[in-house]
C-alpha cells in the first residue's frame, strides 16, 4: 500500500503536469504534496521494515534495511529539494533567465527522476533496478542542459554518453550473474540469485563484479570513471544538483552492494573488498587534489562527491566497523552535501556566478546562507562535533589493521581536501563582498529547507535514533 | 541445441560482428545508420533462433517491437536528421584506419583469449560468445575513437545489441515485461540521444565533440 503510494505520487504529478498549460502555482502544490505523501508514507514503512525485516508487496517490490535507508534519504531530500525549487524557479522566472515552458520540464522531470530512484531502490528484480537507474539517466540528462547553453548541453551530452556505457556495462555485468539462473524463465530477483551464488562459476562471478563495478561505478562517480559527474552537478539546477550529489550516488551504489553479496557468497569477501578499496583510495587522492586547486564553488562540491563516495567504498573494502561507518556516512554525506548545494545555490542566486573569486563576503551578503554553508563545510569535511568525523574515524580505524599504507594515504588525501575546502570557503565566507550585490536573502523557500536539513544532521550528529541504528545494524550484517 | 542451429547461430553472429568493423571503416552518417539497421536485423534474427521453444506470442511481440524500434524508427529518425542537418559524413577518428583495425584485432584476441571461461554458460554456443564479446569491445572502441556525437550513439547502440546477442547465446531469458521494459528504455534513450545531437548541432555547429571545451577545471 504505502509502496504503491510512494511509487504513484511522483508518476501522477508528472503526468498530471504534462496537462497544466499556465499556472506555476499548480506545479508548485503538486510536486510539494507529492514529496510529502512519499516522505510520509517512508516514515510509515520503516517500522514494518525494522519489525519483518522487510516490507514487500507482492514479489516485485520489497524493501530491506539498506533499502529503507536509501529511501528514507530519498523522501527527506527529495522534500528538501521540491520546496527549495520554488524559490529557486521563482526566482529564474522572475530574472527571465527561464519561461512556462522550461518550469513546466523541470517539475515533470524532477518528479520523474524522483520516481525511477524510489524504483530503483524498492524493486526485487536487478534488471528492473538497471531500467530505473538508466531512466534517472535520461530524466537528469534534460535538466542538467535546463539552462540550454552550450556549456550545459556539453556536460548533459557528457553524461548522457558515459552513463549509458557505463550503465551498458553494467548490465553485461547483470546478464552474467544471471547465469547463475539460467534454465528458470522470469526469476531473477535478488534472494534467487544470491541462492543460487555459491553455483556461480568463480570467473564469472568475478568478471561480472568488475563490469557491475565499472557500470554502476561511473553513476557513482568512483574514479577514473567520474568524469562526468563534476560537469553535470555543477550546471544542473542546484535542487537537482542536491538530488545527483545527495542521493542518486547512493542509489547507484546501492545496485554494487547487492552484486557485492552476490560475489561474496560466491567467491568470497576479499575479491569484492580489494577492488572497492582500489576504487576508494583512487577516488579519494584524485579529488583531494582537485579540491585543492578548484576554482568554481560547484565543481568543489562536486569533487567532494567523488571523494565521499570514495570513503564509503573504502568503508565497505575494509568491512568490519567500516561497513557501519559506510553507512552511516552515506546517511550523514546526504545531508551535509544537500546542504552545501542549496546553500551555494542561494549564492548563485545572489552573485549570478559559480566562481569561487566573485563570491566573496557571503556571510555579510547572505547572513543566513553564509551560515549555512559554514555548516555544511565543517560537516562534509569531518570536523567533530558532526558525524562525518565519527564516520571516517571509523572508516580508517577499520582499516588501519590490515591495509595501513592505504589508510594513511587516504588521511593525507582527507587533510589535503581539507585545507583545499578551508581555502575555498574562507575565501567565500570571510571575503570582501563586492559593492554592487545588495545583501538579503533571495526569499524564504531558499533559506527553510536547507536549515530544517541542518537541523537534522546536527541532531543526528549528536544522538543517532533507535532506528536508524537498527536499519544500519541490520544492513551492516548482510554487506 | 543441434549442430545446424549452432551454426546458424554462429553465422548470424559474424555478420553482426562484420557489420561493427564496417562501423569502423564508414566514411558516411548514411552508412552508419544501414549498418546500426543490419546488426540490429540480424540481432533480431539470433533471439528468434536462440529460442529454445519456437517463437511464443510474447516473443513474436517482442521480436516485432524490437524490430520497429531498432531497424525502422531508430533508422527513419536518424536518416531524417543527417537530411536536415546536411551531415553527411562521419566526423574524424583519433586513429587512423591501419591502427583501429590493429586495435580491433587486439580486442579479438583478448576476448577470444581472456574470456574463454565466461562461455561456461553455454558450451555448445563458445565462438558465438566469444563472437559477441568481441562486438562489446569493438562497439566500445567505436565510442572512443569516434569524434562525431552521431557515431558515438551507434557505438553505444551497437554496444547494447552485443549485450542482446551475448544473453541471446547464453540462454538467458527474462519474462516479456523486462523485455518490453528493455526496450521502451532503449527507444527513450534513442529519442533523447537524437534530441541532444540536434542540440549539439544547433549549438555548436558541428557535430564533432572536440568542438565542446566550455567545461574545465
Amino acid at each position: 500500500m504505502f509502496i504503491i503510494l510512494i511509487i504513484s505520487a511522483p508518476l501522477i504529478t508528472a503526468l498530471l503536469s504534462l496537462l497544466i498549460r499556465s499556472r506555476f502555482l499548480v506545479f508548485e502544490i503538486l510536486t510539494i504534496l507529492s514529496a510529502a505523501i512519499e516522505l510520509a508514507s517512508a516514515i510509515l514503512i520503516v517500522p514494518r521494515v525494522i519489525s519483518n525485516g522487510s516490507y514487500s508487496i507482492g514479489s516485485y517490490f520489497s524493501i530491506d534495511a539498506l533499502g529503507a535507508i536509501l529511501m528514507l534519504i530519498i523522501s527527506v531530500i527529495g522534500l528538501a529539494a521540491s520546496l527549495y525549487s520554488i524559490g529557486y524557479i521563482r526566482r529564474e522566472v522572475a530574472k527571465q533567465i527561464i519561461g512556462f515552458h522550461r518550469v513546466k520540464q523541470y517539475y515533470i522531470f524532477l518528479n520523474f527522476f524522483i520516481l525511477a530512484m524510489f524504483s530503483a531502490v524498492f524493486t526485487t528484480s536487478p534488471i528492473i533496478m538497471w531500467i530505473g537507474i538508466e531512466a534517472t539517466t535520461l530524466s537528469t540528462a534534460f535538466l542538467i542542459s535546463f539552462y540550454n547553453k552550450p556549456s550545459a548541453t556539453e556536460a548533459a551530452w557528457k553524461y548522457l554518453i558515459v552513463n549509458s556505457v557505463g550503465l551498458l556495462l553494467g548490465f553485461l555485468g547483470i546478464m552474467l550473474f544471471q547465469t547463475a539462473a539460467i534454465g528458470t524463465p522470469g526469476i531473477s530477483n535478488w534472494h534467487f540469485i544470491l541462492a543460487n551464488a555459491s553455483s556461480l562459476n568463480p570467473f564469472i562471478a568475478k568478471i561480472a563484479f568488475i563490469f557491475i563495478l565499472i557500470g554502476y561505478g561511473t553513476k557513482v562517480g568512483l574514479a577514473p570513471m567520474h568524469t562526468w559527474l563534476p560537469d553535470a552537478h555543477s550546471k544542473a539546477p542546484v535542487p537537482i544538483s542536491s538530488l545527483l550529489s545527495g542521493v542518486l550516488l547512493n542509489v547507484a551504489f546501492l545496485a554494487i552492494l547487492r552484486f557485492k553479496a552476490v560475489t561474496d557468497a560466491a567467491v568470497g569477501q576479499a575479491f569484492s573488498q580489494n577492488l572497492l578499496i582500489f576504487f576508494g583510495i583512487i577516488s579519494i587522492s584524485l579529488a583531494a587534489f582537485i579540491i585543492f586547486a578548484q576554482k568554481n564553488y560547484k565543481r568543489l562540491l562536486a569533487y567532494s562527491s567523488i571523494e565521499h563516495m570514495g570513503i564509503i567504498s573504502l568503508g565497505f573494502g575494509f568491512g568490519g566497523i567500516g561497513v557501519f561507518a559506510g553507512l552511516l556516512h552515506m546517511i550523514y554525506h546526504s545531508l551535509a552535501k544537500s546542504i552545501l548545494f542549496l546553500a551555494s545555490g542561494s549564492i548563485f542566486l545572489k552573485y549570478s556566478s559559480t566562481k569561487i573569486i566573485n563570491a566573496k563576503g557571503v556571510l555579510s551578503v547572505l547572513p543566513i546562507s553564509g551560515i549555512i554553508f559554514l555548516i555544511g563545510f565543517l560537516a562534509i569535511t569531518g570536523v567533530p562535533p558532526f558525524g562525518t568525523f565519527l564516520t571516517e574515524f571509523y572508516i580508517l580505524s577499520a582499516g588501519m589493521i590490515q591495509h595501513p599504507v592505504i589508510t594513511i594515504v587516504a588521511l593525507l588525501a582527507l587533510i589535503v581536501a581539507f585545507v583545499g575546502f578551508l581555502k575555498n570557503t574562507h575565501s567565500m565566507i570571510f571575503g570582501e563582498a563586492p559593492e554592487t550585490i545588495s545583501k538579503g536573502e533571495a526569499n524564504k523557500w531558499v533559506v527553510v529547507p536547507p536549515l530544517c536539513l541542518v537541523a537534522i544532521l546536527l541532531v543526528l550528529s549528536f544522538y543517532l535514533p533507535q532506528f536508524v541504528k537498527l536499519l544500519i545494524n541490520s544492513a551492516a550484517l548482510i554487506y | 541445441m543441434t549442430p545446424t542451429l549452432s551454426q546458424i547461430l554462429f553465422i548470424t553472429n559474424t555478420l553482426s560482428f562484420a557489420t561493427i568493423i564496417f562501423m569502423h571503416l564508414a566514411k558516411k552518417n548514411s552508412q552508419l545508420v544501414s549498418l546500426y539497421a543490419g546488426q540490429s536485423i540480424l540481432t533480431v534474427a539470433l533471439l528468434y533462433f536462440s529460442s529454445p521453444d519456437g517463437l511464443p506470442y510474447y516473443l513474436a511481440l517482442t521480436l516485432l517491437i524490437t524490430l520497429i524500434v531498432k531497424v525502422l524508427a531508430a533508422p527513419y529518425f536518424f536518416m531524417k536528421f543527417i537530411k536536415k542537418s546536411q551531415m553527411k559524413f562521419a566526423s574524424n577518428v583519433y586513429l587512423n584506419t591501419p591502427l583501429t583495425l590493429m586495435a580491433i584485432a587486439a580486442l579479438i584476441v583478448i576476448a577470444f583469449s581472456q574470456f574463454k571461461p565466461l562461455t561456461a554458460a553455454a558450451p555448445g554456443n563458445e565462438n558465438s560468445l566469444l563472437l559477441s564479446i568481441a562486438i562489446i569491445f569493438i562497439s566500445f572502441l567505436l565510442i572512443i575513437n569516434r569524434k562525431g556525437a552521431l557515431s558515438q550513439i551507434f557505438g553505444v547502440l551497437s554496444l547494447e545489441n552485443g549485450i542482446v546477442s551475448f544473453a541471446a547465446l547464453a540462454g538467458l531469458e527474462e519474462t516479456f515485461s523486462l523485455r518490453i521494459g528493455i526496450i521502451f528504455d532503449i527507444s527513450v534513450w534513442i529519442i533523447i540521444a537524437t534530441i541532444f545531437v540536434s542540440m549539439i548541432h544547433k549549438q555548436f555547429g558541428s557535430l564533432d565533440v572536440t568542438t565542446m571545451k566550455h567545461l574545465k577545471d
